[in-house]
């Protein structure tokens, strides 16, 4: 799923020339759309100091309640969106995919910082996961050290637009015989095993590095 | 006693829930994509390239030390080169890795040309990765005025040294060939 733009099926001229007249025109999909973007519930799970951040996202001066998506479920099965909030050592990770698997369809994913997006500092580390994107699908990457809260509430708005723009007829989780399980990486004395799932992510080619 | 201490806890939250209907400073929530905390100077986020007047002449010669001093090895700079092959003293790429940078700013501490500075751009989530997240040179680009803008004390404080740093390049070049009187 690549960039999303906001499509509506509705002419927006007639739309705001309707809203005059004091008519609200809707189609289901805008508002189921409009149902599901106001209330992401997040699940509650912080991994390093992108948490802290996090948690003042969810306190009084930035309020992420604001946006719907203030609940944070201490339970996967109750939560909408994943916020990967910190460095995921090899160790964390098959816990972090095991808790995205247990969560119920439509479920999303945020990254935030450095470090779950790619390893950030630790990349060169040999018990850092480079990425969380090499196990699960990743919908909003939030790069920073850490991101500060204004910046997360900004992934959370472009996360609402991807939901925006997600049509129901065509939206994977009510297609038939979906069954999006991805695989639980296993930890071993070499690291992870498999390495990377190839269904959702391919390694990048190769950079062209100057030398001396 | 035990609890005492959340009891206390909990008289302050009441007492800032009854003052926010009437005092504005126990309103503590910023509605932030209407309105902002203005940013403090010292902030810094992502690293952007600077220049003076023109995109094309930037302040970068491209000597690659905020390279190797990246602690994340999250730059890339490769040299620019004229048709003989010989190497100009400007980058031909200069990429940034923002999935990577941890916003130190050792690169801009050690930036012997005052090329590079950190920012105070803070809204950048993207959907893709690779591609998005990727800021090559166009992307970094900015002019000196909006460093200005962002950190006046610091761009009064560099544009002093550079001039104090021209102004003796000068006199060097008239001391060393007197006669030929102050280029340009």
């Amino acid at each position: 799923m690549g960039t999303a733009t906001n499509i509506s099926q509705i002419d927006e001229g007639l739309r705001s020339e309707l809203q005059k007249k004091g008519i609200f025109v809707s189609s289901l999909e805008d508002l189921y759309n409009w149902g599901r973007r106001s209330s992401i519930w997040p699940l509650q799970f912080g991994l390093a100091c992108c948490a802290i951040e996090m948690i003042a996202t969810a306190c009084a001066r930035y309020d992420i309640d604001r946006f719907g998506a203030g609940l944070f479920r201490p339970s996967p099965r109750q939560a909408d969106l994943m916020i990967v909030a910190g460095t995921v050592t090899k160790k964390m990770a098959p816990q972090v995919v095991r808790l995205y698997n247990q969560m119920a369809e439509p479920k999303y994913c945020i990254t935030m910082g450095a470090c779950s997006i790619s390893g950030g500092p630790f990349k060169d580390g040999y018990n850092v996961l480079k990425g969380i994107d090499r196990y699960i699908p990743v919908d909003v990457h939030l790069p920073g050290c850490p991101p500060r809260p204004e910046a997360l509430l900004h992934g959370l708005m472009k996360l609402q637009q991807k939901i925006d723009s997600q049509e129901i007829e065509k939206t994977a989780w009510y297609q038939k015989g979906l069954k999006r399980e991805f695989p639980v990486p296993e930890f071993g004395p070499n690291g992870l095993n498999p390495p990377y799932n190839p269904e959702v992510f391919t390694p990048e080619q190769h950079r062209e590095i100057t030398v001396g | 006693m035990f609890g005492l201490g959340v009891l206390k806890g909990m008289l302050v939250t009441f007492k800032n829930f009854i003052l926010s209907y009437f005092t504005k400073e126990r309103l503590t929530t910023v509605q932030y994509p209407e309105e902002r905390i203005p940013e403090k100077e010292r902030f810094r986020n992502f690293p952007f390239l600077i220049y003076d007047d023109k995109p094309e002449d930037l302040r970068c010669v491209s000597c690659d030390i905020c390279a190797k001093e990246c602690p994340p090895k999250c730059i890339t700079i490769v040299r620019d080169k004229d048709e003989q092959g010989r190497p100009l003293k400007r980058p031909k790429v200069f990429d940034i890795d923002f999935t990577i940078c941890m916003n130190c700013g050792i690169c801009e501490e050690v930036c012997p040309f005052d090329a590079i500075f950190m920012d105070h751009e803070f809204e950048l989530a993207e959907f893709g990765r690779f591609e998005d997240l990727n800021y090559h040179k166009e992307d970094l680009l900015k002019s000196a005025e909006y460093f200005a803008k962002i950190r006046p004390s610091d761009a009064a404080r560099i544009d002093a040294k550079r001039r104090e740093k021209t102004a003796k390049a000068q006199t060097e070049t008239q001391t060393q060939n007197p006669g030929t009187g102050p280029t340009k």
